[in-house]
Formats: C-alpha cells, sequence, structure tokens
C-alpha cells in the first residue's frame, strides 16, 4: 500500500510506538498490525492479518461493533471510541481472556481505499490505579463522615461535661460556705479547715473543667486568617500583667512581629505563654520576659524568652500534653492546660512549638507559623 | 403596697436554695416564687394549671431562667414568654452554666436581658446575684397602683 521508502519509514514509526496498531479495511478485515498487537493480544502480526478486527473483541460486542465500524466508515472522523460515551472497552487476548483498552480511531484515505488506523492501549494498570483511587477516596470519605460524627459527639459531650459536673460543685461548694458561716460562731477551727479544703478542691475542679472546655473549644474553633500584629497584643498582655501585679519589677522587650493568623487563638496563646513566662519568673528579683522572631533555615521562628526557674529538659516531652505540670502545686499553681492550649493553636495553623530550658536558666519557647506566617 | 416577686426557674433543687441564699445575702427581700421546670413558669406566668385563677396582671419583677430543665426548657420558656403581650417585657435574666451555652442563647436573640453564669465559687454567684438583684429591682420599680 505504500512506496518502499515510505513503507520502510512507516514500518519503523508503527513498531516504535508503545501502543498496539491495526490497521482495518472497509469491511472491517485487518490489513496490518505491529508487533505490539502481540503483545497486548498473543497473536503475531500474521495470525490476524486478513482476519476481521472483531477477532480482537469479545463476542457479546461483535454485533454492535459492526454497526459502529460501518457507521465510521460512513462518517469518519478522528475519535476516541467508546470511552467517549462513557463506554469501557474490552479486548479478547487469543488465549480467551479478556482486559480493559483504550482505542484511538483515524481515518486514512489511501490509493486502495478508505482505512481506519486504530491505536489500542492496554488499560489494565490504569484501570487497577482508577479503582484503588476510588477505593481509597471513598475511605476516605467514609472516614471523614466518623470523624464529622465523633466531633459532634465531642462537641456535646463537652457540652454536657461543662453543665453536668459544674452542678455538683456548685452545691458542694455553695453549701460548704454556708456551713461556714454558721460554724464560724462556734470557732471550731478543725472544722473550718477541712470544710475550706472542701471549697478549694470543688473551686479547683471548677477551674480544671473551665480550662478544658476552653481547650476544647479552640481545638474545635474556624480560623479566620488576618495580618495579626503580635507585638501590639503582647503589649497589652504585659499591660495586664503589670497591672495584675504592680510591685513586681518586670522588664519586656517586645521585638515588632507581624504575622498572618487566626488573632482570637493567637492571642490566646500568646497569653498563655506570656503568663506562663510571668509565673515562673514571680521568684526573681528582676523579671525580664523577650518576645522576639529569628530567620532560621528559610522559616522564622518566634520565640518567648523568660530568666524564670526553668525546668530539666528531660521532661521537655511532657510540657505540652494537657494535665501535665512540672512543678509542684505549692512551688506555682496551674491547672497544665496552658500549653496544651499554645501547642493546639501552633499545630492549628501548620506550625511547630518546642523549648529550651534548664533549672533556673529561663525557659524559651520556640515556635513558627506554617504557611501562614509573612 | 407588697413587692412584686421574683420568679426563679430552675430544675435542680441545690442551685435553687443557692440562689434563693444568693438573693437573701444581697438584701433582696422580694418573695421568690420557685418553679421547678418549664412548665410551671409558664402556668404561673399565665395563671393556669397549678396556678389557675392567679392575677397574671401581677408579673414577676424579674424571671431568673435555667435553661436545661425537663419538659419545657428555658428556652422555650423565653419565647412563649416573649410572644405574649402580657409578659413581654419582664426582664428576663437566664443562669448559664458555661460560656457555650451562653453563646449559643446569644445567637437565638430571643430577647434575654441578661446572662449571669452559674460559677461553682458561692462567693462569686453572690456577688453577680448582688449585681443583677440591685439593677432589676431598681430599673423595675413596682407600677405605680
Amino acid at each position: 500500500m505504500f512506496s518502499d521508502g515510505d513503507e520502510k519509514l512507516f514500518q519503523s514509526l508503527m513498531e516504535a510506538a508503545p501502543d498496539a496498531i491495526v490497521i482495518v479495511d472497509g469491511h472491517g478485515k485487518i490489513v496490518w498490525a505491529n508487533s505490539q498487537v502481540h503483545a497486548l493480544f498473543g497473536y503475531s502480526s500474521a495470525q490476524v492479518l486478513d482476519q476481521p478486527v472483531e477477532k480482537l473483541i469479545p463476542e457479546r460486542y461483535t454485533d454492535k461493533h459492526k454497526q459502529h465500524r460501518s457507521h465510521y466508515i460512513d462518517s469518519p472522523s478522528v475519535r476516541p471510541m467508546g470511552s467517549a460515551m462513557g463506554r469501557e472497552l474490552f479486548g479478547l487476548r487469543q488465549d480467551g481472556t479478556e482486559f480493559p483498552i483504550a482505542i484511538s480511531l483515524s481515518p486514512l484515505t489511501t490509493e486502495s481505499g478508505k482505512l481506519i488506523f486504530c491505536d489500542i492501549r492496554d488499560m489494565t494498570l490504569q484501570r487497577e490505579v482508577e479503582k484503588s483511587i476510588t477505593e481509597l477516596n471513598q475511605r476516605l470519605l467514609t472516614q471523614n463522615d466518623e470523624l464529622v460524627v465523633m466531633n459532634k459527639e465531642l462537641e456535646a459531650f463537652s457540652y454536657s461535661v461543662s453543665h453536668d459536673l459544674r452542678t455538683p460543685l456548685r452545691a458542694i461548694d455553695g453549701f460548704s460556705r454556708v456551713l461556714e458561716e454558721e460554724l464560724r460562731e462556734t470557732s471550731n477551727e478543725a472544722c473550718l479547715g477541712y470544710l475550706s479544703r472542701v471549697r478549694s478542691a470543688a473551686q479547683r475542679m471548677g477551674c480544671l473543667i473551665d480550662d478544658l472546655l476552653k481547650l476544647s473549644r479552640i481545638t474545635r474553633a474556624d480560623m479566620v486568617i488576618n495580618e495579626v500584629n503580635l507585638s501590639l497584643v503582647a503589649r497589652q498582655l504585659e499591660h495586664n500583667l503589670h497591672q495584675q501585679s504592680p510591685e513586681r519589677i518586670a522588664e519586656f522587650a517586645i521585638d515588632s512581629i507581624k504575622v498572618r493568623g487566626d488573632e482570637r487563638l493567637l492571642t490566646v496563646a500568646l497569653e498563655n505563654l506570656l503568663n506562663n513566662a510571668w509565673k515562673f519568673t514571680s521568684k526573681n528579683r528582676q523579671t525580664l520576659i523577650e518576645l522576639g522572631s529569628v530567620e532560621q533555615e528559610n522559616e522564622t521562628v518566634y520565640f518567648v524568652r523568660d530568666n524564670g526557674v526553668g525546668f530539666d529538659m528531660n521532661y521537655a516531652d511532657k510540657l505540652f500534653g494537657a494535665f501535665q505540670r512540672l512543678h509542684s502545686d505549692e512551688a506555682f499553681s496551674g491547672t497544665g492546660i496552658g500549653l496544651a492550649t499554645v501547642a493546639r493553636v501552633i499545630h492549628k495553623h501548620g506550625g511547630r512549638i518546642w523549648a529550651e530550658s534548664a533549672p533556673n536558666q529561663g525557659t524559651s519557647f520556640y515556635f513558627t507559623l506554617g504557611r501562614q506566617a509573612v | 403596697m407588697k413587692d412584686r416577686v421574683i420568679l426563679l426557674v430552675e430544675d435542680n433543687p441545690d442551685d435553687a436554695e443557692l440562689t434563693k441564699l444568693a438573693l437573701s445575702r444581697n438584701n433582696l427581700r422580694n418573695e421568690v416564687v420557685w418553679a421547678k421546670d418549664g412548665v410551671e413558669a409558664l402556668e404561673y406566668l399565665f395563671g393556669t394549671g397549678s396556678y389557675a385563677g392567679r392575677d397574671v396582671a401581677d408579673i414577676p419583677v424579674v424571671v431568673l431562667l435555667d435553661l436545661k430543665m425537663p419538659r419545657v426548657d428555658g428556652l422555650e420558656v423565653l419565647k412563649q414568654l416573649r410572644a405574649d403581650p402580657r409578659t413581654a417585657i419582664v426582664p428576663v435574666v437566664v443562669l448559664t452554666s458555661s460560656r457555650e451555652e451562653e453563646d449559643r442563647m446569644r445567637g437565638y436573640s430571643l430577647g434575654a436581658n441578661s446572662y449571669v453564669r452559674k460559677p461553682v465559687d458561692f462567693d462569686e454567684f453572690v456577688k453577680s446575684a448582688g449585681q443583677l438583684g440591685m439593677y432589676w429591682l431598681l430599673l423595675n420599680e413596682a407600677p405605680k397602683d
């Protein structure tokens, strides 16, 4: 069908193609096939030559295929076959097995009449990949649904914790208070002491519940990302701390820092970090608290540093867990929720947080803010 | 002239007793009518059921309303009370147990006049009861006969 030179070029081009290629005449007879046909279908080129192209198609499709084929000869165009209509196509191997294929059709007009150029690609691997992607997506969707349900349950749980656990505590504290007043006249010191313990225990449990609820609010909060002037927030917090204990000699060294993040959440985080610094420097004669930033390996690392009591780095892994405390309540009061809250805020921003410290050497908290940071 | 009553709607007897104690510690001498749930509160306000025949024109000086109650909850009481012209203007102080509850209530914008969060610390509760008492009692002098 070609001149000798043309034919050589044509042959080598067709053999170089990764797909099986067959050329079919107007009656559906295979007039040419490349060697990939063998790899895909198991037939040698010679075995398919002069055979109807339906030899390569599962029997259940052959009637339909003949109709489509004659229709194509009448109005040929370059197009993918079947898949355009969302149909899956299958090839039939010599051994009778089937496999998924994709076919592109191009009409060729030659001296010997109209021919159809068919490029056949084995889609087995792609179909498998598609199938596993679909399965993975389905699994993700299911897991996501489960998470949404779990989150709702948690929300309901924290609501009932707040309501139901605080109610008996109110009764314990309130009636102890009334008893305290009644007993004051009898001045039974021991009894009054016990009652005061009952009350402070109830109040402490109230604080724990409140802090736990705050933590769960942070976890569930939706983020609103804006530019946040951390220095301004820190100045305000500094002002509050000075007002709380005006007798303390304390210096705040606050660098100018602007970040992108959720202002409410970042304020909560900074408040906890500065309150912590303030608390653990309370036994200092002079307090120095710093807020600053450094550039490190292409990211900005922010820090809050104090010159307080510090802690043993052996316990550093406990630092950010809820209810974890590194100091006794007598030395420093607290519920152990503060740093867990800070860590959640930082993680929600896609950042990391860590600390460096040593006993009596002060503490530095470092954090990054992920991609939101400017 | 008799002082108007304070209507306390609270299902928990401990909280009810503590609220009464907190009010009396602030020298608020108004009679406290205790409704144990929303049904009782509505019966009192509209003179039905166990309060059939009560003069409903004699409205409370303030309603202290707990939210989570069996049968009819605080939200529903507030809705019905605001919908009825006889009680639409009664000051209502919602007693909440948590910030979440308060936020949620504000979201409904049903016209609660203020919110008091019931703290665990009784002294704090006495303090806020005193503040809310002063505010509502001074602001809501009994109507002249």
